[in-house]
């Protein structure tokens, strides 16, 4: 149980990890846009490079992050077969009965991959290893905050998350804890059958959720011991500050983004 | 009755990763059947790690640990049946409380191991008397105990497996004085009837002074000291070096031993204390 990793936060010094996290929010948005943007074989190689740019920039070891993408592996995957077999197009390059593979399936598939891979490494960096959640969900709250204007609850909906994040581990940790208890009862959570093995999973679940009920009972009567109100007139401890780099940053993500608009003027092989 | 023996046991969290803790080092250690032994240490010192080793629940990365002579890893498919002869009783066990009744609860574990419908209800019953539950509470939810009950609610469901050893983690954590002392003494007399060793992990000096025979000192994942508590508690400086004390009633005797007055320094209970004091007169 203690393997499960979430937000996945890696610490390190480097340029992104120094980038402010709204900007860093922005930026992930544009760069996926910019994954969207890419026509030719061209501008999906520059994406591509991008990408590992983007990985050192960060100074995540690259095993991590390829780690990261295995769970899309089977994604990827399904791409691939969906368009190698089902795109029509002109150029024929295999054929057998009736299995008919073009130019054009190759291609697309090729490029779909580079997209799925560029959009869940270029998220990832900007979004969970450069920023630990809290950063996160304070980021999102800021940039979110206009919305109080129309009468969105932004400074709740954020608590809620940084709550549910904050608590996360600790429930990964009393699961732990019940699950043990509940083996030296003679509980036996590895054999028997489906039905029985969801029985078993009884003992865990009810122990936990009136744990957790416990748990936000005692954190709502820490907070409002603390007059905790929500969110109006209330101050921050960190205040966001964009600096030079941050709007450097903002600048070069858009000059990438019109560079890539401009390489798919290029007619070079095939364009998406 | 089992003897439960650890040989150059070690034990590590998240091996292989930069988080790398060793939480236990070259453990030696015997257990030995049929009487109460303390397990001390400091927060962090292994002792919870430790008592998960005993019954299975934990398996150590190197060395062994053998009941009657017998290596509990041997066979892993087997290692629920250890679980029913040591029995473990966590830290805070009334969180692990899910039935609908008391007596539903109680009786989790036995029908786990497979004891037959009809005697089950004597193993409750029985429970239920060794930590002093009145039968009435039996049929209510365990939600709607106190907190005392509820604690006894589950040290009585391990009872109920009738475990040749009873391990526990902390049983008196956060209770006041008189549930911490209806615990002790249910533990110490289910031992006394059954016949059956105790271990018990505490902070408390004074409930290792009273209750236990044997004492085992753990400090940063390893074994400081063990043996008969006398022998330990001579050993105070030690003790003090590793952030424990000794028993506070001790410390008394020692000090008025120390300035002229003729007691003698190992006593280790308010009761026997008092006893000594009187034959001065």
């Amino acid at each position: 149980m203690k393997s499960i990793t979430l937000g996945q936060y890696y610490p390190a010094r480097s340029l992104m990890h120094g980038l402010d996290p709204r900007m860093k929010i922005i930026l992930a948005f544009i760069y996926i846009i910019c994954s969207f943007v890419a026509k030719n074989i061209i501008s999906f190689g520059v994406l591509f490079a991008s990408a590992f740019l983007l990985i050192a920039l960060s100074k995540i070891p690259l095993s991590l992050i390829l780690r990261s993408v295995r769970p899309i592996l089977f994604i990827l995957a399904f791409t691939v077969v969906l368009n190698v077999f089902w795109t029509k197009g002109e150029v024929i390059l295999f054929e057998w009965k009736f299995i008919h593979i073009y130019y054009e399936g190759v291609m697309t598939a090729l490029f779909m991959v580079v997209r799925i891979f560029v959009m869940i490494v270029g998220a990832s960096l900007f979004l969970t290893y450069t920023i630990t959640p809290i950063a996160l969900t304070d980021a999102i709250e800021q940039l979110f905050g206009p919305l109080k204007k129309i009468k969105i609850p932004v400074h709740e909906f954020a608590m809620m998350m940084t709550i549910a994040l904050r608590f996360i581990p600790t429930f990964i940790d009393e699961t732990d804890k019940i699950m043990s208890a509940q083996k030296a009862r003679g509980a036996d959570f590895s054999n028997g059958s489906l039905a029985k093995r969801a029985k078993v999973l009884i003992p865990i679940l009810i122990p936990l959720f009136v744990s957790a009920f416990r748990r936000a009972d005692e954190l709502a009567i820490a907070m409002e011991c603390r007059c905790y109100h929500g969110g109006d007139g209330r101050t921050r401890m960190t205040i966001l500050h964009y600096r030079a780099r941050d709007f450097l940053a903002l600048i070069a993500m858009l000059l990438f983004f019109a560079g890539l608009l401009a390489l798919n003027f290029l007619k070079i092989g095939y364009t998406m | 009755m089992a003897e439960i023996k650890l040989e150059n046991v070690s034990y590590v969290y998240s091996e292989g990763t930069p988080f790398e803790i060793s939480a236990l080092e070259g453990i030696n250690l015997t257990i030995k059947s049929g009487i109460v032994t303390g397990i001390i240490g400091h927060t962090g010192s292994g002792k919870s790690t430790l008592v998960q080793m005993l019954n299975g629940l934990v398996k150590p990365a190197s060395g062994k640990v053998l009941i009657d002579n017998k290596d509990i890893w041997e066979n892993p498919k087997e290692i629920s049946k250890v679980r029913s002869r040591v029995g473990l009783v966590m830290q805070y066990p009334e969180y692990q409380l899910f039935e609908e009744t008391v007596r539903a609860d109680i009786a989790f574990g036995p029908k786990n191991m497979g004891v037959e419908e009809k005697d089950i209800e004597e193993l409750v019953l029985e429970a239920a008397d060794f930590v002093g539950l009145d039968r009435e509470l039996l049929d209510k939810s365990p939600f709607d105990l106190s907190g005392g009950q509820k604690r006894r609610a589950a040290i009585a469901g391990i009872i109920a497996m009738r475990p040749e050893v009873l391990v526990l983690d902390e049983p008196a954590a956060g209770l006041d004085p008189s549930g911490r002392e209806k615990i002790m003494q249910s533990i110490i007399g289910y031992g006394k009837s059954t016949g059956a060793s105790i271990v018990i992990v505490s902070h408390s000096m004074e409930d290792m002074a009273r209750f236990c025979d044997e004492i085992v000192v753990l400090s940063d994942g390893k074994l400081l000291m063990s043996g008969k508590k006398e022998e330990v508690f001579l050993r105070s400086k030690e003790l003090v070096s590793v952030g424990l004390d000794i028993p506070q009633i001790t410390s008394v005797m020692n000090m008025l031993s120390q300035s002229g007055i003729k007691v003698a320094s190992n006593i280790y209970t308010v009761e026997d204390a008092l006893s000594e004091i009187y034959k001065l007169f």
